[in-house]
């Protein structure tokens, strides 16, 4: 039953004279009837079309990357024009050409393109599908195109298609959008990477000087993660205070947070992985932005080696300036003394001799002098090959034999030790250098007993002698340059405080190490251990040299 | 509308699953769903909506913007309020198109324009009826469901509240047209939304916010698929 029929039988039964008058007022009632539904009608139509833009512009203002919102846009165009399916089409960034970006719902009938060359290349290609239509939702950067079609026989929805045009502006808007945010998040990380595989510390802090930001670098100098650090304190990070780099109150990160003033270079100290001060260096600043977004920035670079390198110098003017200076000195006194003085033939040669002499001790420092500068090439060239511990030790005693104390050298080696493989020349320069020393330091006549063992895959050699010894506190710094213990020093044997660094770096360069510590028995003197290489368990041919004898 | 209002003869027709339709007034025969009944009807939706916000909530933080639960109780509050200014004499058509106006305007998201659309559609169904029988109904649903659809630009298997509604409408004038009164008739049709609800668990979702997901909306219910059902459930008598 209709409302129409229903109001047309109530006025049937009320009685009036003037039936034309109420015709005519029926006809009205029904014109205003329907012209009431139409209204009704098209407000609904209009309300759908207004719902069909809100659920566009919500999937356009969800964000995403470009093909994710290329791939909805795409489906909610193919839906809102009723079409089987569609094609997105993008503007090439900076350039006249559009991309497919999305391609959805049924195949056409034509293959779809990968690429249009312009706007009218796509228009073109929908003019050969079937029903196909192009709507150019954006026409500048970036173009935005759409093409879709309808199923075999249907048409497109017209409605739909004006909903999309009605939202071409946002639509455009947020392809630009996705864009830009690639093209930020594509820099961020690259920057990211940057600052990531920087060799410096990176440190950022917050306008509260809590870590914001700290790079790999940084983990690795100051022993800890960013995670742990973000959030804390700068000061208990980096631990300035403690390592002796500055005052809290002068803080450079605070001074330029408060200033703005970049401080281009600035020398401090941090708290490295081990808690020991690591000296560094760096410049610092803050980022534009003032109050609570402000953050200000360290970059630091560890300069304890470029320290040592200034102290080794320093030695090397001290050491090298006495060592040159009191032979030098020697050479010239006598000298002058054979030139102005009338001396006896003996007296003359007693002279020359003590030249001789003085000369043979400056050959000798500058012979060190450019091992050391040698050593210092990295990386350190070897000519490595498989041989014999024991006929190392044959060789220095032949030398030794030349140049007198052979008779203190004992060897105490196994008979059965594997091949080591080593630079010859350089491992019996450590052994001369060891042997040498040991003469230097210890009585006269006292033997020196060299040793060998097998540690896993390594030799280890041992020299011992009956020498003042190291003092504890000084091991671990003679095998530094230009470091003389101080037993030796007062005992006014002359030396470089070279000889043992030397040791130490050839050693390392054959990938062992060198150590100094206490003779194993208990008695005064000096144990010397270093290891060398094992040959690998590859056949060798034996060198021609006579074996060792067990003890000599 | 509730399906109380069809309890009088349980046991010639008695619901299927052997369940109580909801609690049962005073209503001795279909005829008297007026808008007493109506007004009514739309408590219980308030009810529900406020008993099973969380949940709804919960659903759509998978798939929505994760306020389908908060926005329905927001729509169906001021639908309450609406109640109050309406004047008792109001029909069941105009009741409903009220409502559907008041929803619109007070729901966020896009559930409000669907619901409103819903409700709109059934009062416009309605027409001047001040009580409400099973083919008028069965119209108002199908009526409902019809202008969801056109208002949504959605289809069965959409993974949208049609899901839900669009089962639910057909059971009821199928049943009906076979002879069922109008009390288990809607309880079938509560049914027949229930696993209509349930099936969106295995859909790709082609609408609303959804749509971002395309593959990995599958295995989660739609929330308006299911906030369709309990409106369903709550309009039937609970």
């Amino acid at each position: 039953m209709s409302a129409e029929t229903d109001r047309a039988g109530k006025r049937a039964r009320e009685p009036g004279p003037h039936l034309a008058e109420r015709d005519a007022l029926q006809a009205r009632v029904d014109s205003l009837e329907r012209e009431r539904r139409r209204a009704f009608e098209d407000a609904q139509h209009e309300a759908d079309a207004l719902f069909a833009q809100y659920q566009l512009s919500q999937l356009v203002a969800s964000g995403g990357t470009v093909a994710e919102l290329a791939a909805t846009v795409a489906l909610e165009l193919v839906r809102l024009a009723g079409a089987a399916g569609g094609v997105l089409f993008l503007g090439e960034a900076g350039g006249p050409g559009l991309d497919q970006v999305a391609a959805v719902g049924r195949a056409p009938a034509e293959p779809v393109p990968t690429a249009v060359a312009d706007l009218d290349a796509g228009r073109a290609w929908a003019r050969r599908l079937p029903g196909g239509r192009a709507v150019v939702l954006s026409e500048t950067q970036p173009t935005v195109a759409l093409v879709v079609w309808p199923d075999g026989g249907a048409s497109l929805d017209d409605d739909g298609l004006r909903v999309a045009l009605l939202a071409r502006h946002e639509l455009a808007v947020a392809f630009a959008s996705a864009r830009l945010r690639e093209a930020l998040e594509h820099e961020r990380h690259e920057l990211g990477a940057i600052v990531d595989g920087a060799m410096d510390l990176i440190l950022q802090v917050d306008a509260e000087g809590l870590v914001v930001r700290l790079n790999p670098a940084g983990e690795r100098v100051l022993g800890t993660t960013a995670t742990l650090a973000i959030g804390r304190p700068c000061a208990d990070v980096l631990g300035c205070e403690i390592a002796g780099g500055h005052e809290s109150a002068a803080c450079p990160l605070s001074q330029v947070l408060a200033t703005g003033v970049p401080i281009a270079y600035r020398e401090t100290a941090v708290r490295g992985a081990n808690g020991a001060p690591v000296r560094v260096a760096g410049g610092y600043a803050a980022t534009p932005s003032s109050g609570a977004g402000a953050r200000a920035t360290a970059i630091l670079r560890d300069i304890s080696a470029v320290k040592a390198l200034d102290e080794l110098r320093e030695g090397f003017v001290a050491t090298v300036s006495h060592e040159l200076r009191t032979p030098l000195a020697l050479i010239r006194g006598y000298a002058e003394t054979l030139l102005h003085l009338e001396l006896e033939p003996d007296e003359q040669h007693r002279y020359l001799e003590r030249i001789d002499e003085a000369s043979g001790r400056l050959a000798a420092l500058v012979d060190q002098v450019l091992d050391v500068t040698h050593l210092q090439a990295d990386p350190l060239i070897l000519d490595r090959a498989p041989t014999t511990f024991a006929s190392i030790v044959a060789r220095l005693r032949g030398e030794l034999d030349v140049a007198g104390g052979a008779e203190r050298l004992v060897a105490d080696l196994p008979a059965d030790l594997p091949p080591v493989e080593v630079d010859v020349v350089r491992v019996g320069q450590v052994l001369s250098n060891l042997v040498g020393n040991a003469r230097k330091y210890a009585p006269d006549g006292s033997p020196i007993v060299v040793g060998a063992a097998v540690d896993g895959p390594w030799l280890a050699v041992t020299v011992d002698d009956a020498g003042v010894g190291i003092p504890e506190e000084e091991r671990g710094l003679v095998t530094e340059p230009f470091h003389r213990a101080w037993n030796v020093r007062e005992s006014r044997i002359p030396g470089t405080g070279l000889g043992l660094f030397i040791c130490r770096r050839l050693v390392e360069a054959h990938g062992g190490r060198l150590d100094v510590m206490d003779r194993p028995d208990g008695r005064p003197g000096t144990r010397v251990r270093f290891t060398l290489p094992l040959a690998e368990a590859k056949p060798v041919t034996p060198e021609p040299v006579t074996p060792e004898p067990i003890r000599d | 509308m509730s399906a109380s209002a069809a309890a009088p003869d349980p046991t010639t027709t008695p619901d299927p699953a052997g369940r109580p339709t909801g609690p049962t007034p005073a209503r001795a025969d279909p005829e008297t769903i007026d808008a007493t009944a109506v007004r009514a009807a739309l408590r219980r939706c308030q009810e529900i909506v406020e008993r099973h916000a969380g949940y709804l909530t919960r659903l759509d933080r998978v798939l929505g913007d994760g306020d389908h639960g908060d926005n329905l109780v927001i729509g169906f509050r001021a639908v309450a309020a609406l109640l109050e200014e309406l004047p008792r004499e109001t029909l069941p058509g105009e009741l409903l198109q009220a409502v559907g106006h008041r929803l619109v305007a007070a729901v966020g998201g896009a559930s409000g324009p669907l619901y409103g659309t819903a409700f709109l559609e059934a009062g416009v169904r309605a027409d001047d009826r001040a009580v409400l029988d099973g083919p008028a109904i069965a119209a108002m649903l199908t009526g409902a469901a019809d202008g969801l659809a056109r208002r949504g630009r959605c289809t069965v298997g959409d993974k949208t509240i049609l899901d839900t509604l669009a089962p639910a409408a057909a059971e009821l004038s199928a049943a009906l047209e076979t002879g069922v009164p109008i009390g288990p008739a809607w309880g079938g049709a509560v049914r027949a939304a229930a696993a209509g609800a349930r099936s969106t668990r295995s859909l790709v979702a082609r609408r609303g916010l959804a749509l971002r997901l395309g593959e990995r909306s599958v295995g989660h219910l739609d929330p308006g698929a299911m906030s369709c059902l309990l409106l369903l459930r709550a309009l039937g008598g609970g």
